[in-house]
């Protein structure tokens, strides 16, 4: 670390104490309504769900069931029909720079090299330049990505691009974390080590994270605490405390412990799937496919 | 202050919490191998370097070779004055042509003619950028600006800058207004709808970006508004540019007295055959030039676009 990073380093020390008691998220009686072509549709029906300060709580559901709906409210871009949307006591009022959001796409600017896109809610924030840049050049370091602070966002692999996304919502050191579904994009191999990653960087920044995804080994992984959402309307329809030991471990996606969790939720989740397309699935959709069609293939079906 | 403390901590070195740098350092070598489309950041200068003495060669070679064909066939059929419904009868050869063009170049009166065409081009294609683009950006965010003042420019717009001609001159004072005017015109909608275009197809995702990261609206249409729509802003120049030219050309032969439409329209007037030709030439590499202008300042200003432009070619 060069000498401009340790004096920020240092004059922070004193502010340790303050800060672990922040970023207590609560939600209460949330109902959220869409119009479209006429018609009104209830998105979120009722949800209440609170992060703690330092926790890591994720939302799983099936697609469409309005659980990023959620976060953009907490996020502040949607306004609530009804309820209460809070961070440590104040009512959500639009974005804000407490709250910082890691999307899906990664939203990154274009127009951007890496480091000024970290440095981006410094500058809105008024720090001085050469502050900004040592700043941004630490997290850079961090999340591994220092060699391609002058590069732009169009020459980062789709990984790369999410840990910058991830390391300019911690620039501003934010209370809270809001990821909806940013590894979403990601092929398997690059989201395990992402999951990891982040994982790691959370027990070091203990700052409470709104997690959103439809991938249920990701949710008990990363979280201490898994909202189960139901299809339209988005309710909430179980809370399930991950009581696994951290730092968690690659290694612990084997245990049994682990593996009871992945059953018990995609038992929760696979309800919610076959409700969701409950439409689309009517009769004998699931049964179908199941009959014994032999090798004559679907001609024998259709034919016979 | 909250984020130092953080800094603070991530290097820290209390046992209780897992070596977050020590993981780091573990994870990062991985991600070349697992993220195959990761470029190295050593990997992006050289292939600059390596990958254009061959090509640009090549490319050289071809154009000449295209350049080459085209006055070769355009010699033989005025050597053998061909006629099949085209005729070449009173085409000056490129011979004749290249003669002539040594002399008209150092004429005072040709230079004249040039600068004079310059001037309007200029003149008219700033106007229409100066206004065009502050009214694009207003009109592409602002959705009841663009409810007043959109269905007024859209009756206005088919309408070709050309036949404006005689309007024009009974609207301004003088001729050469008129004829800076109907450039204006011609390079106005171009640069107003592309603009327009660009503020609306900005990605939601990143003004969405920005206002989390504490962007009020001045800062979010000067840092996001601004440089997320300059690339369809300098489409919008490049294709005002051209119709510019269209437009002055158009506008100089019918009511001029100066200017190289006028010039090369005069040529034909006064049957001097091989004039028309060079007046033809030195209008297509005037065009040419303005655009390498805009496109160099473009490139100047968005070198991200610069950047990805020479990842994918």
């Amino acid at each position: 670390m060069d000498a401009a990073t340790l004096e920020i380093t240092n004059a922070a020390a004193p502010a340790k104490s303050g800060a672990a008691q922040q970023g207590w998220i609560r939600v209460e009686d949330l109902n959220v309504r869409f119009t479209s072509r006429d018609e009104e549709v209830l998105a979120i029906d009722n949800a209440s769900i609170d992060v703690k300060p330092g926790e890591f709580v994720t939302i799983i559901g099936p697609s469409g069931c309005g659980k990023s709906t959620l976060l953009n409210v907490v996020a502040g871009f949607i306004k609530a029909n009804d309820g209460r949307v809070t961070v440590d006591g104040v009512a959500v009022d639009g974005p804000s720079i407490q709250r910082g959001v890691v999307f899906q796409q990664y939203s990154l600017f274009p127009w951007l090299s890496v480091r000024k896109n970290v440095e981006f809610g410094l500058k809105m924030k008024g720090v001085g330049r050469s502050a900004r840049e040592a700043s941004a050049r630490t997290l850079l370091g961090l999340a591994g990505l220092l060699a391609f602070e002058n590069h732009y966002p169009d020459q980062l692999s789709g990984g790369m691009k999410q840990r910058v996304g991830i390391v300019r919502a911690l620039a501003t050191s934010p209370q809270v974390l809001l990821m909806d579904e940013p590894f979403g994009a990601l092929d398997a191999q690059t989201r395990v080590v992402m999951q990891e990653i982040l994982t790691n960087m959370w027990q070091r920044f203990r700052l409470s994270v709104l997690f959103i995804t439809h991938d249920i080994d990701e949710a008990i992984f990363l979280s201490d605490r898994i909202y189960v959402m139901t299809a339209r309307p988005g309710r909430i329809k179980a809370e399930i405390k991950v009581e696994l030991p951290r730092p968690r471990t690659a290694e612990m996606t084997s245990s049994p412990a682990f593996l009871a969790y992945v059953q018990q939720l995609r038992q929760l989740i696979r309800e919610e799937s076959l409700a969701a397309m409950g439409t689309e699935l009517r009769d004998g959709a699931l049964g179908g496919f199941a009959t014994e069609v032999g090798p004559g293939g679907a001609c024998t079906i259709i034919n016979g | 202050m909250l984020m130092a403390h953080r800094l603070n901590n991530l290097g820290g070195e209390s046992a209780d919490e897992p070596p977050l740098i020590a993981h780091l350092a573990e994870v990062t070598p991985i991600a070349p191998v697992s993220e195959p489309a990761a470029p190295r950041p050593d990997a992006i200068t050289p292939r600059k370097a390596r990958g254009i003495a061959p090509r640009t060669l090549l490319t050289w070679l071809l154009s000449a070779i295209s350049l080459a064909v085209l006055i070769t066939a355009w010699h033989v059929a005025v050597k053998y004055k061909l006629d099949f419904y085209i005729r070449f009868n009173n085409i000056p050869s490129p011979g004749a042509v290249f003669d002539d063009a040594a002399n008209l170049f150092g004429n005072a009166r040709f230079q004249r003619h040039v600068g004079l065409s310059l001037r309007r081009i200029i003149t008219g294609f700033s106007v229409a950028a100066v206004l065009a683009i502050p009214l694009g950006l207003l009109l592409g965010r602002n959705r009841v600006a663009r409810e007043l003042i959109f269905p007024a420019l859209e009756i206005l717009r088919p309408i070709p800058a050309i036949a404006w001609v005689p309007m024009s001159i009974m609207l301004w004072p003088s001729n050469e207004v008129s004829i800076v005017f109907i450039t204006f015109l011609g390079s106005f909608f171009p640069i107003l709808l592309n603009t327009i275009q660009g503020v609306q197809s900005l990605d939601k995702v990143l003004v969405r970006a920005a206002r989390s990261l504490g962007a009020g609206q001045l800062a979010l249409f000067w840092h996001v508004v601004l440089p997320g729509s300059l690339p369809q802003v300098f489409t919008g120049l490049t294709i005002g540019m051209g119709v510019a030219w269209v437009s002055l050309i158009a506008a100089e032969m019918i009511s001029g007295q100066f200017g190289i439409g006028y010039f090369t329209w005069e040529a034909y007037s006064l049957v001097r055959y091989s004039e028309i030709v060079l007046g033809m030439i030195v209008i297509g590499v005037l065009g040419l030039l303005c655009s390498g202008v805009i496109r160099l300042i473009g490139g100047w200003l968005m070198p991200w676009v610069a950047r990805q432009n020479q990842e994918t070619s």
